[in-house]
């Protein structure tokens, strides 16, 4: 949980709200539970039709509902944010999954293929263009951005960007038989000259 | 049977217009799609028309459960009913209101 | 005649065979509830044994005790065993226990059929438990994807032990849906109107209808699957016209109804259980049917949300987000029901109540966590890591298994007939309770720091030694709680004193009856006025022991008990069941005999075995009705009814229908299956189209309309007194016209390798062919038995049953005839 990209970011904040809320909302519902637990020695209550009114009305329908759109709406705003969107600056890469390896290739680069080590600019949208040759594999890179899977025939865009310059741990997360465990990869991420200088190296 | 066809029948309705509206949208996202000559836009629309059809037919069949023609036979289920009728209007506006806020195929 | 007599009259006529034959003939229910009930545990316990090995491997890093291949088949069976031979058999046993006693009926709607379904049970998990044991399991995960899981990932014979052992469990999860739905529907205790159900009734009867319609997607996706890694059809295989996403529409179709096929019993079995631990009655009983209902259905809407990631466009992923929260609504008027029951009424802490409340601290906090993972971008993130694992055990284990606890220890009394003596039931509680927390939320954690699923070991030095080292410390103090209730349970279930007749005053029917539970259920049916007899009538016990209910006069020796109007619960009919026999578990083996078949290759025990099976069938169908007509029975209470075998719509009818909607939702979902590969599968469309030509269609549509007429005019002249014949010609003259249109689209698909195109083809043809040969077989059968007397101008219900598959395959081929034309006539 250590993000360094936009998406990772959104994606951390988003779990900081949710794990807030979820515990204010179980921490609710035990004060309830223990709350009828004890009034239940007090007699004399009435027929519970009125406390069908609370319990279900208010508390079973009204407050998920409210709950539940104001998380639906904050969760579709972040995901329509991360989506790949046509931009001026927008690098395109492909990944291509096998078992076990990644072999990446570069739209600005033709005929240039890494293998195991993916080389973005630090600091601009990345387009992942992510496919498999054999079974079906995911390509995550948690710091950067969440996962998406590599299905044979389909070719799935995943929109990353890394912040600033450095080294980024990836790894495939789709069980795909014995070499899943070390089914890795590595992002590195350049400055600008840095960039420059790995395509002009490796192109021909 | 009417009496359990009454209580089943508004959320299965629900369901079946749910994964037509899905159905639609995996249609507009394909290659058939464009293959027709249909552009994105004309997809926008086929999934606002099926929506509206969707919201109409199930406000149809909360309507229709009122019909005494078809009234359970007893209070139980034609209550029953009758909640879920208009709960699966609110379920059928929930699930689908993504047609109106989101992107369509990215 | 004294109670006494009565009984062991009625004991003579109910009771199973004695000794170890018994255990193979018997076809009572609360036999077969208890052995469902011992299986499934059995199976948990080697579940859960196999979690151990899980948890051992991991906890500590680089671990040398498996290695990736043992850990893929450790995984693998320990999802599939605990989802499908313990979760769900768990469950079909207790409502077959339970059913037929709560609603105050004498044994379930299909007595062999349970027993049949029994049989599927154990035969096909034995098989996965052979492969474990030969070190030949399944080891591509319990949802087994393909091309992982197909012959490209897996060569061995390891994916097709679940395959078949899997589907042959699934027959008997179909078998005992079938006989749930009618049995709530139909055989119930006089007056007991659907408002007056004990809850319980209600939720199985969601459970069974999302199995009817939540398994045969996955039957499907089986069957294609094994179609592929067996003949090289390439439904799943992307370069010849198939996809991979197929199956995991297919899977999840099914695996998400899965999960609340799981859950809502539990859920039944609180909303029974909770209001007579708080000594009150259930909060909204309206509310609370509703919220059941709306859930099993909304439950099929969401399959997609564990598919997130898989690359599905926005728009869709927010259909099912947003689909996925809104389950919780459902689930909250449940929770804030349950809740308010309390409220209202005077808890006692004892033992059932303890793992209620275990329930509520585990489920709210596994229902957040699903909120959270609906959310599309923390989705992708968790997605395939600890977090999910954790998640979904909060769900099962605090969802299923604690109320699960709770329901065995309320109804032990029943099961056993004797008290609760030892006390090693509430150590055992809080071992379980805090284990499982101190496990779970601990993987929580290290789920979000990235430790993934399903990965055999993992680095020094990446922070996670300490949190898996916990989680397995609490992993294994949980583990040791279970066995210690399971000993809890085996110890006061053996050896201590006989105990009241209801011990925790609670008012539903299965507290009516003596213990031990006689075989025959109520000496006589009681009628009912309310949702809780037992309170509005204290003494009903007594009442039905004396005969003073219906049915009450074992008279002729036959097991009978009543049908009754579906709405109102009005006694309407007197049915009467077949007595104990071995054919389900000949039948059940022969039908095993048709998978092994498959699973060894030996393609020729195929066919054979199926001919067995029909065989058998036909047998069985053969001994039900009578072959006079007679007349009214007296039922008591000044009333006389019909044998339900000479109605218009006998208990087999009623079956048909609802296996006639599984098999539906097979047929709905293949078709599903061919419109999504020719929207979405890269390689389409395929090199040519089915030529329609002109004979194909024309003999089709002849044979569509010719069947379904010929068998109305069968029923008219039979009701006319006259012969059949003349009207099953038509109708066997109509099955060979659909028949022959079937073989030519088989012929016409001569590729079936090449591409999924001819496969798909082939797979429609065949089942519409499949089904109008046994239309046609039904028509012959239904002709014998009219010469053999059973069927008469006042006893025609059999010829409606018929009526039923010939509509159901006329309809198919018209559906098949459709898919396979139209995309070649467009063209």
């Amino acid at each position: 949980m250590h993000p360094a990209g936009p998406a990772a970011e959104a994606i951390a904040a988003l779990w900081w709200v949710m794990l807030v809320g979820s515990c204010v909302i179980f921490v609710l519902v035990m004060a309830l539970l223990a709350l009828a637990l004890r009034r239940s020695n007090v007699e004399g209550r009435g027929d519970g039709s009125e406390g069908e009114r609370v319990w279900l009305v208010g508390l079973g329908l009204v407050f998920p509902l409210l709950v539940l759109l104001a998380l639906l709406a904050y969760g579709l705003v972040i995901g329509e944010r991360l989506a790949p969107r046509d931009g001026p600056e927008v690098v395109t890469v492909r990944a291509e999954g096998r078992q076990w390896e990644w072999r990446f290739s570069y739209a600005d680069a033709p005929g240039l293929v890494t293998e195991g080590v993916l080389h973005i600019p630090a600091g601009t949208p990345v387009d992942v263009e992510i496919t498999t040759v054999d079974v079906i594999h995911s390509f995550w890179a948690p710091r950067l951005a969440g996962k998406l899977d590599a299905i044979p025939g389909h070719v799935n865009v995943l929109r990353i960007e890394a912040r600033e310059p450095g080294e980024y741990a990836g790894v495939s997360a789709e069980y795909s038989g014995p070499g899943y465990l070390d089914h890795r990869f590595t992002v590195i991420a350049h400055d600008a000259d840095g960039w420059a200088g790995f395509l002009r190296g490796a192109a021909p | 049977m009417r009496d359990v066809l009454r209580v089943f029948g508004p959320f299965s309705v629900w369901f079946a217009c749910f994964s037509a509206v899905y159905g639609l949208h995996g249609l507009v996202c394909s290659e058939r799609w464009s293959a027709a000559g249909l552009s994105l836009w004309d997809g926008r629309l086929a999934l606002l028309a099926a929506c509206i059809a969707a919201v109409s037919i199930q406000v149809g069949v909360a309507l229709m459960l009122r019909a005494p023609r078809l009234a359970a036979s007893s209070g139980f289920t034609q209550s029953v009913s009758l909640w879920l009728g208009w709960a699966a209007v609110v379920a059928t506006l929930w699930s689908l209101f993504p047609v109106v806020v989101t992107s369509t195929c990215t | 005649m004294t109670p006494l007599r009565r009984h062991r009259a009625l004991t003579r006529i109910w009771a199973s065979d004695p000794g170890w034959k018994g255990w193979f003939t018997t076809v009572n229910h609360t036999d077969l509830g208890r052995m469902f009930m011992f299986t499934a545990m059995i199976f948990f316990v080697v579940g859960g044994i196999l979690a151990m090995l899980i948890r051992a491997q991991l906890a500590t890093p680089r671990s040398a005790f498996m290695g990736p291949e043992v850990y893929a088949q450790v995984f693998t069976m320990h999802g599939t065993i605990m989802m499908f031979l313990f979760a769900i058999p768990l469950i079909e046993g207790i409502a077959i226990y339970l059913l037929p006693k709560m609603l105050g009926a004498r044994d379930l709607a299909f007595p062999r059929l349970t027993a049949f379904g029994y049989w599927c049970y154990v035969f096909g998990g034995s098989m996965l438990l052979f492969a474990m044991l030969t070190g030949l399991a399944p080891d591509s995960g319990w949802f087994l994807y393909p091309p992982l899981s197909s012959t490209l990932g897996s060569p061995g014979i390891n994916s097709d032990f679940w395959l078949i052992g899997i589907t042959f469990v699934e027959i008997s999860a179909i078998c005992a849906a079938v006989e749930i739905t009618v049995t709530i529907l139909r055989f119930r205790a006089p007056g007991m109107s659907l408002d007056k159900m004990p809850i319980f009734a209600w939720y199985m009867l969601v459970v069974a209808l999302m199995i009817l319609t939540g398994f045969p997607p996955l039957i499907l996706g089986s069957v294609l699957l094994e179609l592929e890694r067996a003949f090289g059809w390439p439904f799943f295989q992307v370069a010849e016209g198939g996809d991979s996403l197929l199956w995991q529409h297919l899977f999840w179709l099914f695996g998400h109804p899965e999960v609340y096929i799981i859950f809502l019993p539990a859920a039944g079995i609180i909303s029974t259980v909770l209001p007579v631990m708080a000594r009150t009655t259930l909060m909204g009983y309206g509310w609370v049917v509703a919220a059941a209902v709306a859930l099993g259905v909304l439950s099929f809407g969401i399959w997609v949300h564990h598919m997130f990631t898989t690359g599905i466009p926005h728009m869709a992923l927010a259909f099912f987000s947003a689909a996925s929260t809104l389950v919780a609504v459902p689930t909250a008027v449940q929770i804030f029901a349950w809740i308010g029951t309390i409220w209202k009424g005077k808890p006692q802490l004892k033992l059932p109540m303890l793992w209620i409340l275990a329930f509520f601290a585990t489920f709210v906090i596994g229902g957040l966590t699903g909120v959270m993972l609906a959310v599309v971008p923390f989705n992708w993130q968790a997605h395939d890591t600890h977090f999910v694992v954790a998640h979904l055990h909060y769900v099962l284990i605090g969802g299923f298994v604690f109320p699960v606890l709770a329901g065995l220890y309320y109804w032990l009394p029943h099961l056993t007939g004797r008290r609760r003596f030892f006390r090693l039931g509430e150590p055992a509680f809080w071992l379980v309770f805090v284990g499982f927390h101190v496990t779970f939320l601990a993987m929580h954690w290290v789920g979000l720091l990235g430790q993934r699923r399903r990965t055999f070991t993992y680095e020094h030095g990446q922070g996670w030694e300490a949190i898996n080292l916990i989680s397995s410390i609490g992993g294994f103090i949980t583990a040791i709680g279970f066995a210690l209730v399971l000993i809890d349970i085996a110890i006061n279930a053996l050896v201590t004193l006989r105990g009241r007749r209801n011990p925790w005053g609670a008012g539903t029917l299965e507290w009516a009856m003596p213990k031990p539970v006689p075989a025959y259920n109520f000496a006589s049916l009681p009628p009912v006025r309310g949702r809780e007899p037992l309170y509005d009538d204290p003494g009903l016990d007594l009442r039905i022991a004396r005969g003073e209910g219906y049915l009450g006069d074992p008279g002729d020796g036959r097991r009978k008990t009543l049908v009754v109007d579906i709405a109102s619960g009005r006694p309407e009919q007197v049915v009467v069941f077949p007595s104990n026999t071995a054919l389900p578990i000949v039948m059940a083996l022969v039908t095993g005999v048709a998978f092994l078949g498959v699973l060894i290759k030996a393609f020729w025990l195929v066919p054979l075995a199926v001919l067995g099976v029909a065989a058998l069938a036909f047998r069985w169908v053969w001994s039900l009705g009578t072959r006079t007509d007679e007349g009214l029975l007296d039922a008591g209470h000044g009333l006389s009814l019909p044998l339900a075998s000479a109605s218009t719509r006998p208990p087999g009818w009623w079956g048909t229908a609802f296996l006639l909607v599984a098999n539906a939702t097979f047929f709905a979902s293949l078709l599903f299956g061919y419109a999504f590969l020719w929207t979405v599968a890269p390689n389409w469309p395929p090199p040519a189209y089915l030529e329609p030509g002109l004979a194909g269609p024309a003999l089709g549509l002849a044979g569509i309309v010719l069947a379904p007429l010929g068998l109305r005019l069968a029923e008219r002249l039979l009701r006319a007194g006259h012969a059949m014949t003349p009207g099953l010609a038509i109708a066997l003259t109509g099955a060979a016209a659909t028949a022959s249109a079937g073989v030519l689209a088989v012929l016409a698909s001569a590729d079936p390798q090449g591409h999924a195109y001819d496969a798909i083809v082939r797979v429609i043809a065949g089942y519409v062919l499949i089904h109008v040969v046994l239309a046609a077989a039904m028509s012959v059968y239904l002709a014998a038995r009219r010469s053999a007397g059973f069927v008469s101008p006042d006893r025609y219900g059999e010829v409606r049953i018929v009526r039923l598959w010939t509509d159901y395959a006329a309809i198919t081929a018209l559906l098949g005839l459709a898919a396979l034309h139209l995309p070649g006539a467009l063209t």
